[in-house]
């Protein structure tokens, strides 16, 4: 071997790969960058709306921006906390979301059990109204659900916000699917050994579904929380009102007072937040196993 | 065993019986007035093709399929309408269809726990049945952490703890590599031997079949093709489904020309021009003209070419070296036949040899395929 073949102007092996990298490290830190400031552009609406609760109102009305307190304070949540009835509404919002999520759930799994996995006279109906009833506009109904509990006398009571939430065909759209995907020698094997329908529901197609059940009532629970509009017209009372309407109370009651009505927004975001960060990872948890056990 | 309709022969009663049943799906015949008796204590396989309706009459015995029309006894009493778990009779699926919630404990007492019993009813049970199939060490494991051979045994605990009169199998080692089925074999062998229970097997594994049943059931089209052990089956095929069907590599078909038949033996013309001296039932082979000639690949011996006791002679196609064994497929005036030679044959591709035929071996088949 010569030097020449020993000398090369072709840079080694490895100069390739390392450019790429580079360029890599780079496009990389761009869309770090880009994502970085999409979440603070959604993140900031959040952190002005808490950092408003800890001023004092005459410092928020102020003209300016100021990231940080000038007088740190807990007198907007002292206010709300001691001079409105948001114990109640916590109550009030976690007794009608707790009663949907259950009932809904079980309802729904139900109803997804019974059209995928049973044969009875009517079935295709059954499910063609389901599907019909989920491309109607829940709101489109509301003066018919108004009237009905009016009927019903179930104005100003927690039972007549509870029982028009429980319309829920997207839930029984999910569970028929999910049911459908469950091999049949599952269900065969379980009624070798003697399984009725309910125990094959709660005792097979549920817990090998959990995943998604999961899933489904901490939609339904964050759904039914945050519901505005019927508990508004459904309840006048402001003992039966719910966190959401509750709000606006604080408002109508009190004048524009931001640091006010932020914080009590604060207060009743707070258990939805706190119960979806709970609750993510057992999702998360639930659908690996799934996964897992199914692969 | 019978096949036979309406048979009530035999001095082993029935513990399972089909009288005459019919599966149709729509427009779809799976299973044609089939009858079939399966005596107490045996080991039964149902054997054929795939869509031939073996699992359908298996799950009709389970009752998981509704009986068009026909019966189902079990132990005498007309089963046909009554529910699975009340038949007294466990399944073991293909999949395995375990409870993949469930611990293996829980899979295996979940039928005690449907039909309520004690907890300490339950623990006993299944530890007893953990026990015969060395599943003591994985009780508290969901099938997930489990290796298919664990898995298949849980499924077979599954049935045994129920006690139950009749086992069936649908295909349980099909998921299994090759290494695992051999050993999975061995164990259901063993199982069966130690609870003396009766076990209806389908597979469409001939080996699973023939090394595990006391009686074999090889179904063509929803149709019993023939039932017998499996000696019979390989030796004495009904027709020529089965003889195609059993032996691996399949059995040679040799189209032949009936000369005469004196005295249970015809002789055929075969192509080529020699003759050979076959053995067949009698009568019916008089009357036909051109038949088929079945012999198994075992059954043919390599000469020379011009070897006086040759049958048939050839090219040499293809060579495969097994070891222990090889297998020639050589091009002759009657087709390719397959031969299987000793594993240190020195023949090679494009040779010219002969054929020698061992005649007592040899089966007739007519033009409907039925053994002559």
């Amino acid at each position: 071997m010569t030097d020449t073949a020993l000398v090369s102007d072709a840079p080694p092996p490895a100069a390739r790969p390392l450019v790429r990298l580079r360029q890599l490290d780079l496009f990389g830190a761009v869309v770090t960058l880009a994502t970085l400031a999409g979440a603070v552009v959604w993140a900031f609406p959040l952190y002005w709306g808490l950092v408003t609760t800890f001023k004092p109102e005459t410092e928020i009305v102020q003209p300016g921006v100021h990231l940080w307190p000038q007088n740190f304070t807990f007198e907007n949540y002292a206010h709300v906390l001691m001079q409105t009835k948001i114990g109640l509404w916590y109550v009030n919002s976690l007794v009608t979301s707790g009663a949907v999520t259950v009932i809904v759930v079980v309802m729904a799994a139900a109803a997804g059990y019974a059209i995928s996995q049973l044969e009875f006279p009517g079935r295709r109906v059954f499910w063609a109204m389901i599907l019909a009833s989920f491309m109607v506009p829940i709101p489109a109904l509301i003066v018919n659900h108004f009237v009905l509990m009016s009927q019903f006398g179930w104005i100003n009571t927690l039972q007549g916000v509870v029982a028009p939430q429980l319309i829920a065909p997207v839930t029984v759209i999910i569970y028929k699917q999910f049911f459908d995907s469950v091999p049949k020698d599952f269900r065969e094997a379980a009624v070798m050994d003697g399984a009725n329908d309910f125990q094959l529901l709660f005792r097979i197609y549920l817990p090998m579904n959990w995943g998604i059940t999961t899933a489904l009532a901490i939609i339904t629970f964050i759904g039914a929380w945050n519901l505005f509009l019927w508990p508004f017209l459904a309840v006048s009372s402001e003992e039966k009102l719910n966190v959401a309407v509750g709000i606006t109370q604080v408002h109508d009651a009190f004048g524009v007072q931001y640091g006010r009505d932020l914080a009590v927004a604060m207060l009743a975001a707070l258990p939805v937040a706190i119960v979806y960060l709970i609750f993510q990872r057992r999702v998360t948890q639930a659908i690996m196993l799934s996964a897992g056990i199914k692969g | 065993m019978s096949a036979i309709p309406g048979n009530k022969g035999g001095a082993a009663a029935p513990h399972v019986e089909l009288r005459r049943v019919t599966k149709r799906y729509g427009v779809v015949t799976a299973i044609n007035d089939l009858t079939l008796t399966v005596e107490k204590g045996s080991f039964t396989a149902l054997l054929g093709p795939s869509g031939c309706g073996k699992s359908t009459l298996l799950r009709m015995i389970a009752g998981l399929e509704r009986i068009s029309a026909g019966q189902c006894f079990l132990d005498g009493v007309d089963v046909t309408d009554v529910a699975p778990a009340k038949r007294r009779i466990a399944m073991v699926f293909q999949s395995y269809a375990l409870y993949p919630h469930m611990t293996t404990r829980q899979n295996i007492a979940f039928s005690l726990s449907l039909a309520g019993a004690s907890r300490k009813e339950q623990d006993e049970r299944t530890h007893e049945v953990a026990r015969i199939l060395q599943l003591e060490d994985y009780l508290d494991r969901r099938p997930a952490e489990l290796s298919g051979g664990q898995r298949q045994r849980v499924a077979i605990g599954r049935a045994l703890v129920r006690h139950p009169e009749v086992f069936l199998f649908d295909e349980p080692l099909s998921n299994l590599d090759a290494k695992l089925r051999v050993q999975m074999r061995l164990e259901l062998a063993k199982l069966h031997a130690t609870l003396h229970a009766t076990m209806i097997y389908v597979t469409h594994d001939q080996t699973e079949a023939m090394t595990l049943a006391d009686k074999i059931v090889v179904l063509d089209r929803g149709r019993v093709a023939q039932v017998g052990s499996p000696l019979e089956l390989y030796n004495r095929p009904a027709n020529k489904f089965v003889a195609a069907f059993i032996g691996s590599p399949s059995m040679n078909f040799l189209p032949v020309g009936l000369t005469a038949v004196e005295g249970g033996i015809a002789t055929v013309a075969l192509p080529g021009g020699r003759t050979a001296r076959v053995r067949v039932g009698g009568a019916p082979a008089k009357a036909v003209a051109t038949a088929e000639l079945g012999v198994r690949p075992e059954h043919l011996s390599l000469v020379v070419a011009d070897d006086a006791n040759a049958a048939l002679r050839g090219e040499v196609a293809i060579v495969e070296h097994l070891g222990n064994l090889t297998l020639l497929y050589v091009d002759t005036p009657a087709g390719q036949v397959i031969v299987e030679g000793p594993g240190n044959v020195s023949v090679r591709s494009g040779d010219t040899v002969g054929l020698s035929l061992r005649e007592a071996n040899a089966r007739l088949f007519g033009a409907d395929g039925a053994s002559l």
